[in-house]
């Protein structure tokens, strides 16, 4: 048998070197506070998720609409990672916004995207950006992209069948260099060099894949990242407005532009089709 | 309402019985929020009411905060002034903590999670906040049921939303205009008196009064006009 | 449309899990290996429910591990085979299941006798010289009756783990352009080349 005396006991992390006074209670009891899931209001019916599973169906009297509808990116190239999102919200045939965030930013070296419900996003993305806070004062480091996709789709994974809606790409720079990962409401988190989400993603996809390649310039990256949102744009009728670009670099990110995309669209328009051969 | 028999059995085994459960309606009424360089409108109309029916020609769905901002809430009534009770509360409890008021963009963070803390069970409330922010500057703040919020220039929604909306965009965006008239005081209030007088002409859940807070530095003020009753 | 195989032979297990991860109609990842190692000789494959796969593949993953560390010794591939079972009935009577199919491969270090087990989401579990997973297993079976021996060499092994993988570039509709190949036996888990 091996000898396990050296883990520490209870419900609090691997910390050994603790001061030994009164407040080790206090520290443990905290711990548990800032890493527990979040309680929700329940109705009471014999099941709360086909309840409100009916509520947000179009059979619903008074019908909860959620914001849907998006196209999102992000890929790695030789100088960091390009972020691309619309900008336009949703609820049913309605436009509701424009003018929507979809890029969060989590902290000065991690951002998110946002697909799917638009409350699901920011909130569980804040959550996650609170659980990389207290990982870093714990820890005295920064927290690797991996972990912190992990802990967001622990977080989600939780929840599983409850009704979150939920597409993010976790982007950022590390120890190991730029990172993205895929992280859904079911619980799906895939490491890769190039994501599409939410309903535009397949038009994306179809203008990303033919001109991505992992030399592109920057300035190849951006335009390449920009007309692909253009082109889901003009393809998917839930998605629209403006194109916000985020570029990701080891010193965190930076803002690129946002850009109208009826301006892009007469940019464009002059512009000759590239060469096929 | 329905009626239920009571259930006879020779079982003696009692099987909970679930009743239909349904407890959203939806009140009507528009809401609408402008936010300009030193001040801010919050609008509403002041009818309440349930299909074809009108309960009151004068239950404000606005409410003047205690920190000085102002929420109007919008789909069902009973949900909204529940909210508002909650809001309330926290706002008196953040004041005994910190011995000061919630500035405008904390409200907003915080009215995000009180929504979304009801994300299995929500609150059937469209809500938009306005106020001044931190700078002094007018800031409208505009929710889904759930929590989602994005801080906008100005926001209408409720059932005539559809209607004024594109309205709003016209004459306080000027969106795909060359010439943009200056955002004052007198032209947001005029714009909004335009905005209901003309939604109460389209839309059934529109209309009887319309209740404006004007927010600026010296203080909030509220003024009723009215519409038609038709 | 996931697939999975493995072939027993002689002192090993050869395994083929495609890498393809989709998501509705869209490919998300090419090149994703669908296993976890579980200990220095027993490997894990999965398909199933997204979501549910990974998580219940790094929960059999840990525990796995941890016997180890409590009793000094590794958990033998039956013994794997057969709390992972458990693990998938107990959580088919809750209300909220784990949809996931999986192969289990491991080799004794000290016989040398491979095994092969065959798990489904309803909590089936079967030992065999030769499985697969997923809609492959139409295809693949009846290949493997054919042409599977015991104590086959790994050359053999790897030969008829290539009529399987072309059988279904003839035939099956889905594309699954690339597979990852893993031998287990008593030196522990490998990639290898068809």
């Amino acid at each position: 048998m091996l000898d396990l005396s050296f883990l520490p006991s209870g419900r609090g992390g691997a910390v050994t070197d603790l001061p030994d006074d009164q407040d080790d209670a206090q520290t443990f009891a905290m711990d548990a506070a800032a890493f527990s899931h979040p309680s929700f209001v329940l109705p009471s019916v014999a099941d709360p998720v086909a309840w409100m599973k009916h509520q947000m169906s179009d059979a619903a009297e008074n019908r909860i609409k959620m914001a849907k509808g998006t196209t999102t990116l992000a890929f790695k190239f030789k100088d960091g990672i390009i972020v691309a999102v619309d900008s336009r919200a949703t609820g049913g045939t309605y436009i509701a916004s424009q003018s929507v965030k979809k890029i969060i930013e989590i902290n000065p070296y991690l951002l998110g995207t946002m697909a799917g419900g638009a409350a699901d996003c920011s909130y569980w993305e804040r959550e996650l950006g609170r659980r990389c806070r207290v990982y870093e004062l714990r820890n005295k480091e920064r927290i690797s992209v991996a972990a912190a996709s992990k802990l967001l789709s622990n977080m989600v994974y939780a929840y599983k069948g409850m009704g979150l809606s939920m597409g993010t790409m976790v982007v950022g720079w590390d120890k190991t260099g730029p990172a993205l990962f895929y992280v859904d409401s079911d619980g799906q988190r895939l490491k890769g060099d190039l994501f599409s989400v939410g309903s535009g993603s397949t038009f994306a996809y179809g203008v990303l894949d033919s001109g991505y390649h992992c030399n592109l310039s920057i300035e190849e990256a951006i335009d390449l990242g920009r007309r692909s949102i253009y082109h889901a744009t003009f393809r998917d009728a839930a998605s629209g407005g403006s194109v916000l670009i985020y570029h990701v670099r080891q010193d965190g990110w930076q803002v690129i532009s946002r850009t109208d995309v009826t301006e892009l669209h007469y940019q464009y328009a002059e512009e000759p089709r590239p060469s096929l051969l | 309402m329905q009626m239920y028999e009571e259930q006879k059995s020779s079982c003696p085994v009692k099987v909970p019985v679930e009743c239909r459960f349904s407890p959203y309606t939806d009140n009507g009424g528009t809401t609408l929020a402008i936010a300009g360089d030193d001040f801010c409108v919050i609008a509403g109309d002041t009818r309440q009411s349930e299909g074809y029916s009108i309960n009151s020609r004068y239950a404000p769905k606005v409410y003047q905060l205690s920190n000085g901002s102002v929420l109007a809430t919008g789909g069902m009534y009973a949900d909204g002034v529940t909210l508002v009770k909650m809001i309330e509360q926290r706002l008196e409890w953040y004041r005994h903590a910190h011995d000061k008021q919630m500035s405008s963009g904390a409200l907003a963070q915080m009215l995000s999670t009180i929504l979304y803390h009801k994300r299995m069970f929500p609150y059937y409330v469209w809500n938009t906040l306005g106020g001044l922010d931190e700078d002094g500057k007018g800031a409208v703040y505009s929710y889904d049921p759930v929590g989602s919020y994005e801080k906008q220039k100005w926001n209408c929604s409720g059932s005539a939303g559809h209607l004024i909306q594109p309205f709003l965009d016209n004459q306080i965006g000027f969106t795909h205009q060359k010439e943009k008239a200056p955002l004052t005081l007198e032209r947001v209030v005029q714009v909004t008196k335009d905005a209901f007088t003309s939604a109460t002409e389209r839309d059934i859940y529109t209309g009887d009064n319309l209740e404006m807070f004007l927010v600026t530095q010296n203080g909030i003020e509220k003024t009723r006009v009215e519409l038609k009753k038709d | 449309m996931e697939a999975l195989f493995g072939i027993t032979g002689k002192g090993f297990v050869l395994t083929a899990s495609d890498t393809t991860m989709a998501r509705s109609i869209v490919i998300m990842k090419h090149g994703e290996d669908k296993s976890r190692v579980l200990n220095k000789n027993t490997l894990m494959m999965y398909t199933g429910e997204a979501g549910d796969t990974v998580q219940f593949a790094e929960y059999v993953q840990r525990n796995v591990q941890l016997y180890g560390i409590r009793n000094g010794v590794p958990l033998s591939a039956h013994a794997t085979a057969s709390y992972t079972r458990r693990e998938l009935a107990k959580a088919l009577r809750t209300r909220n299941p784990y949809h996931v199919n999986l192969l289990i491969a491991g080799t004794d270090p000290k016989t040398e006798t491979p095994e092969l087990y065959w798990l489904d989401h309803m909590a089936s579990m079967v030992k065999m010289p030769f499985a697969a997973q997923g809609y492959a297993s139409y295809f693949c079976m009846s290949t493997m009756d054919r042409y599977w021996k015991p104590d086959m060499t790994l050359e053999e092994a790897k030969a008829l783990m290539q009529k399987c993988i072309d059988e279904l570039k003839i035939r099956f509709i889905a594309s699954l352009p690339q597979f990852t190949i893993k031998i287990v036996d008593k030196d522990g888990i490998r990639d290898v080349q068809l």
